[in-house]
């Protein structure tokens, strides 16, 4: 297990992640992720609001950027075509 | 043996007999013999006047007859389960100070939180409805102290006295309307709005305007992921409501935190002052 933490890039800034979580590994962490960017989507959604996050920056403790996880990557495909 | 103990006397014994307890080093020996020191006193129970739990101290002199001789005082460390899911019930914990949390589980170890009481109420107020065991689980979410009795002397005390079963029973009601309340804001409200709702609900039960809460714990009091209370908390300062430092929520702003909840807080806590007495 090691300490992985989800800090968010907003449109000014980064809203920083105090505690961290355990996860068994960066795949496990990217899953913890998508599900938690799921969730920020579907709040913002039904509030009728704009997301404020635009992804997550994964890190180590150390501060080490390991991962970043666009938002987008946590919507059903047909919501994610760029054409 | 004459004894020329006061009531006064002995809430300041109980008072340094806290403060002992609570000291790391303390000398086992130096503590049994001044607690029976306070023995030898008086009856090692507390008098009503040094309660500070709302329900034991607006109690009638004859409800609180019944029920002091059997409260036994307790330290309530975070993470204590005072009810375990599914256990007979073995003792009610009445708190001065600390908060208690009633959750329930998903059989997959998803956890939420149902409801919360400190100094107002008690844990395991289920024996008072008659039933042995319940398939909630109640802990300590934030350390305090208060006092123990045990199911079998809780009944037997609201058997003698009406005024203190009824008392409860009033009390049993006021947590049920905050369930209620906790399931309507679950279902109309943001979690930001959710979370306004709850640092309130604690900051009642708490002494001072800083809380010691890490983002973990709150997710899995709100069940909701953990970036989505990061984010709540991000908005909520932004307004100027509150203020966070690492695992530490300070209450600014706590009319406006009321405003934001949207009538979501209040209903429960009024219908304590209402049916029972002061509330926080």
């Amino acid at each position: 297990m090691s300490r992985f933490y989800f800090h968010q890039q907003i449109a000014n800034g980064i809203i920083e992640d105090p505690d961290g979580t355990e996860a068994v590994d960066l795949t496990a962490a990217r899953h913890e992720a998508i599900l938690a960017a799921r969730q920020l989507l579907a709040n913002a959604i039904l509030a009728g609001v704009a997301p404020l996050g635009t992804a997550f920056q994964i890190t180590d403790e150390g501060g080490q950027v390991l991962l970043e996880v666009p938002f987008r990557e946590a919507l059903p495909p047909q919501f994610t075509k760029s054409d | 043996m004459t004894k020329f103990v006061t009531d006064g006397d002995v809430s300041v014994m109980y008072q340094m007999l806290h403060h002992l307890r609570t000291t790391p080093g303390v000398d086992g020996w130096k503590l049994a013999a001044f607690a029976l020191r306070i023995n030898e006193g008086r009856m090692p129970h507390p008098t009503q006047s040094f309660v500070r739990n709302g329900l034991l101290s607006v109690i009638d002199a004859a409800a609180y007859a019944a029920i002091g001789p059997h409260l036994e005082p307790v330290d309530l460390p975070k993470g204590t389960v005072l009810i375990e899911a599914g256990e007979p019930f073995m003792h009610a914990h009445f708190f001065n100070s600390g908060i208690g949390s009633i959750v329930v589980s998903t059989p997959d170890s998803q956890r939420v939180e149902a409801g919360i009481f400190g100094r107002e109420g008690l844990s395991g107020f289920g024996s008072l409805l008659g039933v042995d065991q319940c398939p909630q689980t109640t802990m300590v979410q934030v350390e305090g102290e208060g006092y123990r009795v045990s199911i079998e002397a809780l009944r037997s005390a609201c058997q003698q006295s009406d005024s203190l079963r009824e008392t409860l029973l009033r009390y049993v009601h006021v947590f049920i309307t905050q369930t209620s309340y906790t399931s309507l804001s679950n279902v109309s409200q943001s979690v930001e709005g959710r979370l306004a709702r709850w640092l309130l609900m604690c900051h009642d039960r708490v002494t001072c305007d800083d809380i010691a809460l890490t983002h973990e714990f709150l997710s899995i009091m709100l069940a909701v992921q953990r970036p989505s209370v990061t984010t709540a908390l991000h908005m909520i300062e932004g307004y100027g409501f509150i203020k966070t430092r690492r695992s530490n929520i300070t209450i600014v702003d706590r009319d406006a935190l009321i405003d934001f909840a949207d009538g979501m807080y209040g209903t429960p806590e009024a219908e304590y002052r209402r049916l029972i007495g002061p509330f926080a």
